[in-house]
């Protein structure tokens, strides 16, 4: 076939036509966001689409642009997981959100790498008394990057009905973990008759530490980072002691299942609301689970151990984009004071994601008396003025994780203690000091 | 590579601009210029998506990065670091452990599955056909299937075990068993794929080289060995190197059933089955360090490379081409 020529002109305009299509394909279209006169900022959080978590916050958006008419906020949600991938190419990009929620854990990992506008001129302004969790996002230096929008602490859950049914006496504020062995060994059941146990009293182990070996540890006088989290000091006799203690319970008296067990049994949040095990440590977030499948849910203070109950605490926070700009950034302020406010802790609080983080909302019957289990929410409140941070600095994911590999190790026997330990600590003073070195 | 402009200046095929096959002449600006044009998609794409992150990733190798500040210049710093890394060292031995389980099992069980099913039967294209299913299914779905067969609580494995009079194990949860559990199931899913690969060898066999050799009197095992192993060489061959490629490579798989379905990183019990892609993925969006994970990526290539650069110099010595 015999192609037609094109002229010179013709040809200029079907190669624009493709430099055009290649402008339109590379995006580099930016919109103004402040045509209108008022303030735009956009806000990402994450939350499942269309769950009751990004209906409210969609809500109290609606009703915090009505209130503040020269502002305009741009929502962007994602599930957790690709809410965070998204964040991390979204700021490698220069294009990141103003303000966005972060997991608690989180804060000072963006913070240290740059990405956070400093607060603390702004948390001045208010009475940080009246909410929970401020201290928690506080850096070494004292400087604030996060405001608490959520708080999470774990503190013992059980099954009301199981133990009932054995006739155990519920937990209460006085017991200790050799009472929590006890009661676990007695609400230990062989159900099918094999000769081993299918329901266990207490869920020791967890992959999710905060639930598990580190309260413990805290609890019997050890603790993974000091020196604001600069330095491991997990490798301790008294670190020693509390994982001794969930190798007892496990192995010796049989009153939780081993980490292959537990591991085996599926998601390790699913077993206290599959009736598998009676007992477990929770944040507040475990109620929706146990809610859903009607558990008989009581919760009790955690257990004393020989130094106190080795309280934790996450405040999930609002963090502000270090290269939103001043206008911006007081508008983001201003979003974040409105989401502490009453009311909108009040329909946050109807969710049952969190617990409240300001006070007063916090300490109504909002809080304390929603009409759905468990009852003594008044032991979330306890353990959250009493809870220390989870070892925050800026390589948290990195170094817990080093840590978390090798007492899992130790837990699941395949190591001896006193060498996990040895070998965590060393593994994580690495990670923390190769990343202070490089700055 | 022959190009569109270069097949135009040999005379091979008629010119795309003005339909003259006079090889002789040079292709005019209007040849030329719609060459480019035609040639932009895949040029842009080749560049953006290529070009333009190998070199990144060279430069990014050389620095400390972490994706949220300027990268930092540390040149062999990285590598250096790598080369003494435990945990880099044990994700390789990680994944050398899964292609020696991996690689052959897969190769031989799908070529005597090819073998089998390389019949004029009724039934066969259904049986070929179940045998593909696997491959297309997501990881995801595996995940789920193996997670409840090798569950060490209510697995059907420990049930087979059982019967045989065996003691229960605990597949994935075991240092020991993680590993051999990840080949088998990749086994199950990608034989299929490659028995396609190997029917095909198969069937361009030609028919007579079979009817001489039985009149010769060659057994079947003769037959097997003297005339359907030289004539499917060649597919032998690419099996080899496409599984190959597929264990250094792997990375999905380990991350579904190693972890997330349990609430726990991937790469469980305790780093047992971390294998090095999956140690870069985590390196690079998981903690930061892109620039080492970078880095990683670069050793990851070089052993693709030689490994593929070695089979490709033994091939010589044992593929045949018709």
């Amino acid at each position: 076939m015999r192609m037609q020529r094109f002229s010179p002109g013709r040809r200029l305009v079907a190669l624009a036509g493709v430099a055009a299509l290649a402008a339109t394909m590379f995006g580099c279209g930016a919109g103004s966001a402040e045509s209108d006169g008022r303030v735009t900022i956009r806000l990402g959080y994450y939350a499942e689409a269309g769950g009751p978590a990004d209906k409210t916050m969609r809500s109290l958006a609606d009703e915090f642009m009505k209130a503040n008419s020269g502002i305009k906020l741009e929502l962007e949600s994602a599930p957790y997981t690709d809410f965070f991938k998204r964040l991390r190419t979204q700021l490698a990009g220069g294009r990141g959100p103003d303000v966005w929620l972060s997991d608690g854990v989180l804060v000072q990992e963006y913070a240290g790498r740059n990405s956070l506008r400093d607060l603390s001129d702004f948390v001045k302004t208010i009475n940080t008394d009246d909410y929970y969790g401020v201290d928690l996002n506080r850096d070494s230096d004292g400087h604030v990057y996060g405001f608490p929008q959520g708080a999470q602490t774990p503190v013992l859950f059980y099954n009301k009905k199981m133990f009932a049914d054995a006739g155990v006496a519920e937990p209460t504020g006085d017991w200790t973990y050799d009472d929590l062995t006890a009661a676990a060994k007695k609400l230990t059941r062989d159900t099918n008759g094999d000769g081993k146990p299918d329901v266990w009293g207490m869920r020791v182990y967890s992959p999710g530490f905060t639930e598990s070996w580190w309260p413990m540890i805290k609890a019997f006088g050890g603790d993974i980072v000091a020196d604001g989290g600069h330095k491991v000091v997990i490798d301790s006799p008294q670190s020693r002691a509390g994982l001794d203690w969930m190798l007892n319970a496990m192995y010796t008296e049989k009153a939780g299942p081993d980490v292959v067990t537990t591991k085996a049994l599926g998601s390790p949040h699913t077993m206290f609301a599959s009736n598998r095990v009676a007992m477990q440590f929770g944040i507040y977030a475990r109620t929706i689970p146990a809610n859903a499948a009607k558990i008989d849910l009581g919760v009790a203070p955690m257990p004393k151990g020989p130094a106190g109950r080795g309280h934790v605490a996450i405040a999930n926070s609002w963090v502000v984009n270090k290269a939103a700009n001043q206008r911006k950034a007081e508008a983001a302020w201003k979003w974040i004071t409105y989401f502490a406010s009453e009311k909108p802790q009040t329909n946050w609080a109807g969710i049952g994601e969190a617990i409240p983080i300001n006070k007063k909302v916090a300490a109504s019957d909002v809080f304390l008396k929603p009409g759905t289990p468990p009852a003594n929410r008044q032991a979330f409140l306890d353990a959250l003025a009493e809870a220390d941070d989870l070892g925050l600095n800026p390589v948290w994911t990195e170094y817990t994780t080093a840590v978390a590999n090798q007492i899992d190790r130790a837990l699941a026997k395949e190591k001896p203690v006193g060498d996990a330990l040895t070998d965590a600590q060393r593994d994580a003073q690495q990670i923390i000091d190769r990343f202070y070195a490089n700055k | 590579m022959t190009t569109i402009e270069d097949r135009v200046e040999q005379g091979r095929r008629p010119s795309l601009g003005d339909g003259r096959r006079d090889g002789g002449e040079r292709p005019g600006f209007g040849q030329r210029a719609w060459a480019t044009v035609f040639a932009f998609p895949y040029l842009a794409h080749l560049v953006v998506l290529t070009a333009w992150p190998v070199l990144a990733l060279a430069y990014f190798s050389l620095t400390d990065y972490d994706t949220l500040s300027s990268p930092r210049w540390v040149g062999l710093d990285n590598f250096r670091r790598l080369f003494g890394d435990e945990a880099f060292w044990r994700s390789l031995l990680n994944t050398a452990y899964f292609a020696v389980l991996f690689v052959p099992t897969q190769t031989i069980l799908a070529l005597l599955l090819a073998v089998a099913l390389n019949q004029r039967l009724r039934w066969i294209s259904w049986l070929r056909s179940a045998y593909f299913v696997p491959v297309v299914s997501s990881w995801v779905v595996v995940g789920y299937v193996a997670d409840a067969v090798f569950n060490p609580q209510f697995g059907m494995a420990n049930t087979v075990l059982g019967w045989l009079g065996l003691p229960p194990a605990t597949w994935l949860q075991s240092p020991v068993l993680v590993i051999p559990t990840l080949a088998l199931v990749a086994v199950w899913k990608g034989v299929g794929y490659m028995m396609v690969l190997f029917l095909a060898g198969l069937q361009n066999i030609p028919e007579e080289l079979y009817e001489a050799a039985k009149i010769d009197g060659a057994s079947a095992w003769q037959r097997f060995r003297r005339v359907t192993l030289p004539g499917i060489s060649g597919t032998t061959f690419l099996v080899l190197v496409l599984s190959t490629i597929t264990t250094l490579q792997a990375f999905e798989q380990v991350y579904v059933m190693t972890g997330p379905m349990r609430g726990q990183p991937a790469g469980q019990p305790n780093g047992a089955s971390e294998m090095t892609v999956l140690f870069m993925y985590q390196q690079g969006f998981e903690f930061f360090n892109m620039g080492y994970a970078s880095a990683v990526a670069w050793v990851l290539f070089a052993l693709i490379f030689i490994l593929t650069m070695v089979q490709l110099r033994l091939q010589k010595k044992w593929v045949h081409y018709a």
